[in-house]
């Protein structure tokens, strides 16, 4: 009975399906907006659609669904993660053999190597930085991150919910700015900082298209923002203005995609799925449309300076901290505290 | 087993009804609270589920103090929403039950269901728009000139919350206490009226133990699901306006506690159903006082 229902559904689900079944079964967990198939043309064109997509909007979510058994080929985690899902088993070595442009990879990719493999294929990134109405707010104070912490700006200030985020700030805030040693007081001094600019804080921005909002309307007039957020809004008009030369520096994060254990479809599609992330065109695309980063620097160098300065990209003077893996514990600590600092604590 | 037999036709269809939903209810409430129960006697470090049994736990839900404040703020919360909407429902039931005419009821039942026709997160980000900070109330307000800037302790807090769960539920709480009001025998109104009462003393005497039953309903209707809302504090409650459900899921999804999340989410439990109690012990006193029950 049962097979039969099963044979009967598969008959269905087959004959409603295009002739391009093929394109439909590579599953990936992605962050939501990452289905743009702008990103992966190559793997479009040559299989005739874009892969099955799911969705989460932050990566705990994401490690949570895959905990509890949720089987998907290909996921979207970001820098912190990778050691994470790997202890709990989750993620295998990619084989870099069958990347095509795997020299041209960002040398990050170094970052995730465990016990001699590669486990993440480092594809998307983008800086978190000083922004700010210029309208609203008098330009020489933006020169500092203690803007922050400012009475004047007492509930116009909006911060990530992003622990990593957060805690960038609260360590370049604290004189930090290589947080893959920080010690237990540097962290303390972090979070002593972050509870000094809470009272400040209307509300801890979740996407780009909340803090477009806020921003928009003036109700934010300085946050610690994605280099997406101003890029988006000086498109729009609005007068906002990002500072990533701020005295104490600002932050840039990686994102990639990781092999998930016992995918349930072809690592063939999944190879197409990540050479065609490492296409030159997808570069131009994420740049232009996006303001992000490309994992492929050879094609992001060939930009020039003046289309990264542009969109937040290029480089700069001032100190960068990288948000690179961070040691589970310290992260895991990092979690909880802010939790409390969000809760008034 | 002989006993089983032996049972006679009406209740052996009055068990082969109930299976069902109680299996259902068995697999569904049961089993994850016992798994909840268990879960909250252990401790998780890190990735790994240690299975000894510790109260440790509870004590830190019960002793830390920011488990205490986000407890009691989600029952402030819940409280007020709870005596909003239910001070706002009750005239309108009386109006729909006692005042409006007959062939106009169901056209006033339709209307209240309105507001669920649309999604509740929609409602939500509604609100969001209204109380803004260019929002709807705003503009109007400095359009009129009553305000030159726009007033920020609208939007983002514990206001916002009240507001916008008050709306949401205030629908749920007009229809219990309206079917109960149906249900009251308009002759007691007549006997009280030719034995001298007042139109106060009838109401006082007669209308409101008669609806109470409605009003418990809508009570627990209302403030059982706002106490462990979570959807709304997130999108609207700004960094004062968390409640205790944001930090359950908080335990379970960010900081890889599931066992403090439990026991959490069973303190929570504990504490809506004694308030409840509380509150149906109260209920019960004051009708036998009235001589209604």
């Amino acid at each position: 009975m049962l097979r039969t229902m099963k044979r009967t559904t598969t008959a269905i689900a087959v004959a409603a399906m295009p002739t391009l079944a093929a394109a439909q079964e590579l599953i990936v967990l992605d962050w939501s907006g990452f289905e743009d198939p702008g990103f992966i043309g190559a793997y479009i064109k040559e299989h005739g659609g874009p892969p099955n997509y799911s969705f989460f909007g932050e990566e705990e979510e994401a490690f949570q669904k895959l905990r509890a058994g949720f089987e998907v080929d290909v996921a979207h985690p970001c820098s912190q993660s990778v050691s994470k899902w790997q202890l709990a088993g989750l993620i295998e070595p990619l084989d870099t053999s069958r990347i095509d442009r795997w020299d041209d990879v960002n040398e990050v990719k170094e970052a995730f190597v465990i016990d001699g493999d590669y486990y993440m294929l480092p594809t998307d990134w983008g800086t978190t930085s000083l922004v700010y109405r210029t309208d609203l707010v008098n330009a020489s104070k933006m020169d500092s991150l203690q803007a922050f912490l400012d009475p004047e700006f007492a509930g116009r200030v909006s911060l990530p919910n992003n622990v990593d985020d957060v805690y960038a700030l609260g360590l370049l805030a604290t004189g930090v700015i290589d947080w893959s040693d920080v010690t237990q007081e540097q962290f303390e001094a972090a979070s002593a900082w972050l509870r000094q600019a809470h009272p400040n804080v209307v509300t801890y921005w979740a996407d780009n298209a909340e803090l477009a909002q806020l921003m928009t309307t003036g109700e934010v007039s300085l946050a610690w923002a994605w280099n997406e957020t101003p890029t988006t809004l000086i498109g729009e008009g609005i007068p906002v203005a990002i500072n990533r030369e701020a005295a104490e520096g600002s932050s840039s994060w990686f994102c990639g995609y990781v092999n998930v254990v016992d995918g349930p479809n072809s690592e063939d599609l999944m190879y197409d799925f990540l050479n065609a992330w490492m296409e030159p065109a997808t570069t131009d695309y994420i740049v232009d449309a996006w303001g992000y980063g490309s994992g492929n620097q050879t094609q992001m160098a060939s930009l020039g300076s003046e289309v990264l300065d542009s969109v937040g990209l290029g480089e700069v003077s001032a100190p960068v901290l990288v948000q690179g893996p961070l040691d589970n514990q310290m992260r895991e600590q990092m979690i909880v505290e802010f939790e409390k600092i969000k809760a008034g604590f | 087993m002989i006993k089983s037999a032996q049972l006679d036709s009406d209740a052996r269809r009055g068990l082969s009804q109930i299976s069902l939903p109680l299996a259902f209810s068995v697999l569904l409430l049961a089993a994850p609270l016992a798994i909840l129960l268990a879960m909250s006697f252990w401790t998780q470090d890190f990735l790994t589920l240690d299975r000894t049994f510790t109260l440790a736990n509870f004590k830190e839900t019960w002793t830390s103090p920011i488990y205490r404040t986000l407890m009691l703020r989600s029952l402030k919360i819940s409280i007020i929403v709870t005596v909003l909407t239910v001070g706002l429902a009750y005239p309108a039931a009386y109006y729909m039950s006692f005042v409006a005419p007959n062939n106009r009821k169901a056209m006033l039942v339709f209307l209240i269901t309105i507001p669920f026709w649309t999604s509740y997160l929609m409602r939500i980000f509604l609100w969001k728009v209204i109380l803004g900070f260019n929002g709807v109330v705003n503009g109007s307000l400095i359009g009129l000139g009553f305000i030159d800037t726009p007033l920020d302790w609208i939007s983002y807090n514990q206001f916002a919350v009240i507001i916008t769960l008050s709306h949401a539920w205030l629908p749920f709480a007009v229809l219990p206490i309206f079917v109960v009001m149906e249900k009251v025998n308009r002759s007691y109104l007549e006997a009280a009226q030719d034995l001298g009462d007042t139109p106060f003393q009838r109401f006082r005497r007669i209308t409101l133990p008669l609806s109470m039953p409605g009003v418990v309903a809508a009570t627990l209707i209302v403030f059982i699901p706002t106490i462990g809302d979570y959807v709304t504090p997130k999108l609207v409650g700004g960094p004062d306006g968390l409640m205790i459900a944001n930090m359950i899921e908080i335990q379970f999804k960010n900081a890889n506690n599931a066992p403090l999340g439990a026991a959490l989410a069973l303190s929570a439990l504990l504490l809506v159903s004694s308030v409840a109690g509380i509150f149906v012990w109260l209920n019960r006193r004051y009708l036998k006082a009235e001589g209604a029950a």
